[in-house]
């Protein structure tokens, strides 16, 4: 059997799925990061398995998903920093105990 | 002329300022009434000067105002100066002067002494405009005006039952009598239609006879309530509740006086019916002989004074009935002198004794010895011996019997002065002799015993103007009669001598229970006061409470009870109103209010801060909406 397109996109959804059960789920801000890398993961999949499928003529898709890799990097720093500075202030990184929004 | 109406408007000035200041500002400006009494007696002066030497009933000085329209005919309030007014101005401001002036002393740092003052300036006001008064109608607002101060003083110590209750008894007593005199200007202005006094004595003749009748006996009954004449004399005794100096004037020297004043204007009135001065003749003579038997029997001073002032004013009754107004004048006059100085007198003599029993007085002589003399004199005047006022004037009332031949009342009038002349001598052995019952007597103040030597020196030079008195009135004054002259005077001894055989004679503390267990219900009567008052109790007030005592059971019972069921029926619709208020009505509101809240307290707990809780949220609200687009467009 050949991997099709179908393949790539129900990776993509597992990916996609378990990102989003993680980041509603996961009570350690680091977890919750790593599952919204995993949501962009399924993006990139996605895209890339589009371009290679759909459009294999042109390499719009794999450049825009090198830019996705960059930023989502770049986002992985900052989030981690952002977490590291939560955590000198308040001596914990767990989420449900950061609710100063509470109204 | 018109200045002579300064005479009543100086007090009545004073009354009105006195009237709207404070109690501190009037004990400050007690000097006021003072000094406008004796400005009204400076002006009765020159105005007794104006009208000397009289001899004519003509009025020199004549004013008027129109008061009201009635029935198209004009009410006129009028004023005149005759020599009757001219006497009666100078024997009330005399009177009222010397009583004010003994006032300053006698109610010295009195609570209400300024309001005190104030009523007295009233009164005088309005003694003074009744004898100035030519209308019976400005006579009548008078006769009022002064049964009302003397309410007022009476019960000046309202803070005591007594005074209160004896002030009430006045005004109510006299009210009796001014519903005559109300009848009698009713029926003169009906067939006269004026109230002047001119117009009325001069169409008396043409009168019918019971309109005549009615208008006489009112304006009698009404001097009877007055000048407390037998049956009405009940209020007088009592009356004494109120402030000595005060019961001078108005109990003794001027209000009283008024009803004979009245009746001695109106006497033409009175005499076109021959019944009526029968009975002011019989009045006066009962009155004179029971006031002189009740006034033997009393103990306290004033009550001596006050049944001997309703004995004098009998006597003047009697002078009246046998139809000589200028003779009962001339007594009402020298009593007015004598019995105020003697009420005075009884002041000193109580602050004194610091009672007014006369079986716990005795030696004051040796202590006071001004007021024993001027005492004495006013005593002696009133049981009428030579040559004292209360001698001359007495004596014409007897010579005046004699000659009108009222042989049998000229007997009583005599037997009455033998009595006066006994308690007379009972009340000043009593007094001044005898051993003594109280410590630290001492004479009063001078501010007391000056007033009071004036009215004395009155007193005992008085009597001898006793034919000028006379001629100036338009009468025709004389000499005392040698022989009439001899019998007062034997009965005015005889009553003395008795009096000293019972209380002078022993320097001892005097016992008559002996000769009161002698005289057993004689006695006993008098000292009940011979009844009149349990009979006006019986007869009148208990009845009259029953009904009133019916009436409000009635009142309590039927008409508040209506009252009370509309009250009750409202409180009842409203208390259901009230319950739709609160539990409708309310209800509604707090039911929206809440619900309000508990919206806001269910949404508040989805604000708990938790990021990922929102994040749910948004992920379950993505799902519904993915799921409601695809069924909406049926995929």
């Amino acid at each position: 059997m050949r991997v099709g397109l179908e393949a790539f996109l129900l990776l993509s959804a597992v990916l996609f799925s378990i990102g989003v059960y993680g980041a509603v789920s996961k009570r350690s801000a680091v977890q919750v990061i790593m599952s919204l890398e995993l949501i962009s993961i399924a993006v990139m999949v996605n895209m890339v398995a589009f371009a290679r499928f759909v459009t294999p003529d042109r390499g719009t898709g794999w450049a825009f998903t090198l830019f996705a890799m960059v930023v989502s990097a770049a986002e992985v720093g900052v989030g981690l920093a952002l977490v590291l500075a939560i955590y000198r202030r308040r001596h914990t990184a767990e989420l449900p105990e950061l609710d100063e929004l509470k109204g | 002329m018109d200045w002579i109406l300064a005479i009543p408007a100086l007090p009545t000035l004073s009354f009105a300022l006195l009237l709207v200041m404070s109690r501190q500002v009037r004990m400050r400006m007690l000097w006021l009434p003072v000094a406008s009494i004796f400005g009204s007696l400076i002006l009765s002066i020159v105005a007794f000067a104006q009208v000397w030497p009289g001899g004519s009933e003509e009025a020199i000085w004549h004013a008027g105002w129109e008061f009201a329209e009635l029935a198209g005919k004009p009410v006129d309030l009028s004023v005149a100066l005759d020599p009757v007014a001219a006497v009666m101005l100078l024997v009330v401001t005399i009177v009222g002067a010397a009583v004010q002036v003994y006032s300053l002393g006698y109610m010295h740092r009195e609570e209400r002494e300024g309001w005190y003052f104030a009523v007295l300036s009233l009164f005088t006001a309005a003694m003074l405009m009744l004898v100035l008064s030519d209308s019976l109608l400005l006579t009548f607002m008078m006769w009022e005006m002064m049964g009302l101060c003397s309410y007022l003083l009476i019960g000046f110590w309202f803070e005591n039952e007594g005074p209160r209750k004896a002030s009430q008894k006045a005004f109510l007593t006299t009210r009796v009598g001014d519903l005559g005199f109300l009848i009698a200007l009713f029926a003169i202005w009906g067939v006269v239609g004026s109230f002047s006094y001119e117009e009325v004595l001069h169409t008396v003749g043409d009168w019918p006879a019971a309109v005549a009748a009615v208008a006489g006996f009112g304006l009698l009954w009404a001097a009877m309530g007055k000048s407390a004449q037998v049956p009405l004399q009940v209020w007088l005794p009592d009356a004494m509740a109120g402030p000595t100096p005060a019961s001078a004037l108005i109990h003794a020297a001027t209000m009283v006086a008024a009803g004979v004043y009245v009746v001695a204007r109106m006497l033409p009135v009175l005499m076109v019916t021959p019944w009526i001065m029968q009975t002011t003749l019989v009045v006066g003579l009962t009155t004179a002989l029971l006031g002189g038997l009740l006034a033997a029997v009393q103990h306290d001073v004033k009550k001596v004074l006050a049944y001997s002032t309703i004995s004098q004013l009998g006597l003047m009754f009697v002078a009246l009935g046998a139809a000589n107004a200028e003779v009962a004048l001339f007594h009402l006059t020298t009593h007015a002198f004598f019995k105020s100085l003697l009420f005075l007198g009884a002041g000193v003599i109580i602050h004194a004794a610091h009672t007014q029993d006369m079986r716990f007085m005795g030696g004051l002589r040796r202590h006071m010895p001004i007021t024993t003399v001027t005492f004495t004199i006013g005593s002696l005047a009133l049981a009428a011996v030579f040559p004292l006022s209360g001698f001359f004037s007495k004596d014409e009332i007897v010579a005046t019997l004699l000659h009108e031949h009222h042989y049998v009342s000229a007997g009583v009038v005599l037997l009455a002065s033998l009595v006066t002349a006994f308690y007379v001598a009972r009340m000043l052995f009593r007094v001044f002799t005898g051993p003594e019952q109280t410590k630290h007597l001492s004479e009063g103040h001078m501010s007391m015993l000056a007033p009071m030597s004036v009215l004395a020196f009155i007193t005992l030079v008085l009597g001898f103007a006793s034919p000028t008195f006379a001629n100036f009135l338009g009468g025709h004054g004389v000499w005392p009669d040698p022989f009439v002259a001899a019998i007062s005077m034997t009965s005015a001894g005889a009553g003395l001598a008795l009096g000293w055989w019972f209380y002078g004679r022993r320097s001892a503390v005097v016992n008559t229970a002996i000769w009161k267990r002698r005289l057993g219900y004689a006695y006993d009567a008098l000292a009940q006061k011979l009844y009149f008052d349990a009979v006006y109790d019986h007869v009148f007030i208990r009845p009259f409470m029953l009904g009133a005592t019916l009436l409000a059971v009635f009142d309590m019972r039927r008409l508040d009870g209506f009252v009370n069921l509309v009250a009750a029926t409202w409180v009842r619709i409203c208390t259901i109103s009230w319950r739709v208020d609160v539990t409708a009505i309310d209800g509604v509101v707090n039911g929206v209010a809440s619900a309000a809240k508990g919206t806001g307290s269910w949404m508040r707990g989805l604000q708990n801060g938790v990021i990922q809780r929102y994040q749910r949220l948004v992920l379950g609200a993505v799902i519904v909406l993915v799921l409601v687009v695809f069924m909406v467009k049926g995929v």
